[in-house]
């Protein structure tokens, strides 16, 4: 809002100086947010409790933090790690394991029984020992599903709600600039912030607007950024065009498959020696999950943050040989395809460590509190209008004799 | 009066309510993921297996000396998935110990000729693989539900079970297809 607005007795003289763009920006930024506001509200709180969500985990439940038990000083490597897991789980079998970056946090060791139930299980990374067994809907992927598609179903293609919220990126960038634009020389605030506290409710959300709004420009931009490009990317998949040059997923062929009569002749698959083979391949590949082969064809993925932590990097190995069948470096993936995997961390503020994360949740909160004082701006500013309006209309049904 | 987003000047009570609320119905758009949670905790429940193998009970299925178990993941008829066809998800449990010897199932719409025709690849644990198969335009609900099973060894064995006992859902869709073609 405008600093005209702020100050009603002066808002004639001085709307009337801006002309009639700054009355058109305001015009718009007004339309754009306000008639769904509650709606931008809900997905901006739901989407900030989202990026602390797994540091609320950590610290409401002991089994899923790595705590270092006494006496033991190095971290287990794969083999021993799904060795000691599976001596827990008879009968199971190991589908993946998964190391949080963040080290303070249990490894995650996902199993399926003989009744095929797969479960997701806490591990601890020094002993092995399975500590807990993670909700099949904890309260990170609840909080991410509603935050990210309200719960709507994913039948074919991207899910309606996936729609439903990235397309909120749009009026947030809109927002954005027409806030920006109204706002005549704003970065005069930087060095003179202005936050009158009593001085009426209007004042206030008005001066906590601006304020807010200026030092949350760099935030307001990446969150609207990477939301529209989600929405893009919807839009694109579901129309059948892919930027991928991944190319489809890997099959090993018949003739590398070993002939044996059953598959307990086979040489055991050691996941250290794999993890080994795709990083002699690509050195410096960092390994932050690894998963098994899900048929006799696949080979075994690997999946790990490259040394920018914004992107990613895999490689796939035959299990059989330890031949590193595929590998995507940052130096194989496309600008769009890095700028399309850059989008997830930084719409989440996951890349630097809890910091940042603190960071986006402080950001994400001042952002809930734009939309809401935004609102109330709009509500307190009319509340006048109404109320003289209200009185002149009831003033003559209150006369005697009606 | 001040720039902005105007508040209006309605004359009559629905007109003033209006003008005064009008801005906060989206509120109501929290209706729905209230609405779509329980469908949402129930495919989770079921993609984790822990609902059981598929949405009906399991179907035994005796393909060569191997007695299988098949059920229909959900029990919704086909859906179009765009260029990639009509397709519907079957999961399968392998006899306990079986997996031993079993490199690989199939499955698909119809008897394949060879194992190259064997159609879609059951992926996962023994305990609970899972495919996704198309449906050609061009089949048949008296066609069948073919499985093939490929050994270690090399040895290959087949058997089906019929479309309305595996998917009744499925059966139906194909009627109504195969009569809108008549």
């Amino acid at each position: 809002m405008s600093d005209a607005a702020a100050r009603p007795e002066a808002t004639k003289a001085k709307t009337r100086k801006k002309g009639g763009m700054a009355r058109l920006w305001l015009l718009l930024h007004g339309w754009l947010a306000l008639p769904i506001w509650a709606y931008v509200f809900f997905i901006c709180v739901t989407g900030t409790i989202a990026t602390i969500t797994h540091e609320i985990q950590w610290l409401s439940n002991p089994e899923i933090r790595a705590t270092r038990p006494a006496g033991v000083e190095e971290r287990l490597g794969a083999d021993a790690l799904a060795a000691a897991v599976m001596e827990q789980q008879p009968g199971a079998r190991l589908q993946s394991i998964s190391w949080p970056v963040e080290r303070h946090f249990a490894t995650n060791v996902r199993v399926t029984d003989q009744n095929g139930e797969s479960r997701s299980l806490y591990v601890n990374p020094y002993d092995g020992k399975v500590q807990g067994e993670q909700p099949t809907v904890d309260l990170r992927y609840f909080t991410r599903a509603l935050h990210g598609w309200l719960f709507a179903p994913w039948t074919s293609g991207y899910s309606w709600g996936w729609y439903a919220v990235t397309i909120l990126g749009i009026p947030m960038l809109g927002s954005l600039i027409t806030g920006i634009l109204v706002y005549k020389k704003f970065w005069r605030a930087y060095f003179k912030p202005r936050l009158r506290i009593g001085k009426g409710a209007r004042t206030f959300w008005g001066d906590f607007h601006r304020l807010a709004g200026i030092w949350s420009i760099p935030f307001i931009f990446i969150i609207g950024l990477s939301a529209t490009w989600f929405l893009v990317e919807a839009i694109l998949s579901d129309s059948g065009v892919t930027l991928s040059t991944a190319g489809i997923p890997t099959v090993l062929e018949r003739n590398v498959i070993p002939e044996v009569s059953l598959q307990s002749d086979l040489p055991p698959l050691s996941l250290d020696a794999t993890i080994a083979a795709a990083q002699a391949a690509h050195p410096g590949l960092r390994v932050d999950s690894i998963f098994l082969p899900s048929n006799a064809f696949s080979p075994v993925d690997l999946f790990g943050r490259a040394s920018i932590p914004l992107f990613s990097e895999s490689a796939s190995v035959n299990p059989y040989s330890g031949e590193v069948v595929k590998v995507r470096g940052m130096g194989d993936q496309t600008v769009v395809e890095l700028v399309t995997g850059s989008m997830y961390p930084l719409h989440f503020g996951d890349f630097m460590g809890v910091w940042l994360k603190v960071i986006y949740f402080l950001f994400g909160l001042l952002l809930s509190m734009m939309v809401l004082s935004g609102m109330l701006i709009w509500t307190k500013r009319t509340t006048k209008e109404t109320k003289a309006f209200v009185q002149e209309r009831r003033a003559p049904q209150l006369e005697p004799g009606e | 009066m001040s720039a902005g987003v105007a508040r209006g000047n309605a004359q009559t009570r629905i007109g003033r309510w209006w003008q005064d609320w009008r801005f906060h119905l989206s509120a109501v758009a929290v209706i729905v993921p209230i609405l779509c949670f329980p469908p949402f905790y129930t495919l989770a429940m079921q993609a984790s297996g822990k609902a059981g193998l598929g949405a009906r009970e399991a179907s035994e299925l005796q393909v060569g000396p191997f007695p299988l178990k098949i059920a229909e993941f959900n029990t919704d008829a086909p859906i179009g998935q765009g260029v990639a066809g009509d397709r519907k998800v079957f999961s399968l449990a392998l006899c306990k110990g079986c997996e031993d010897r079993i490199r690989a199932v199939y499955l698909r719409v119809g008897k394949p000729r060879s194992i190259r025709a064997a159609g879609a690849l059951f992926n996962g644990p023994p305990s609970r693989m899972t495919t996704d198969v198309q449906l050609p335009g061009s089949i048949s609900v008296n066609d069948g539900l073919w499985v093939t099973v490929e050994e270690w060894d090399g040895t290959v064995h087949k058997g089906d079970i019929a479309i309305e006992t595996a998917s009744p859902a499925t059966a139906q869709w194909l009627r109504r297809k195969e009569g809108s073609q008549k």
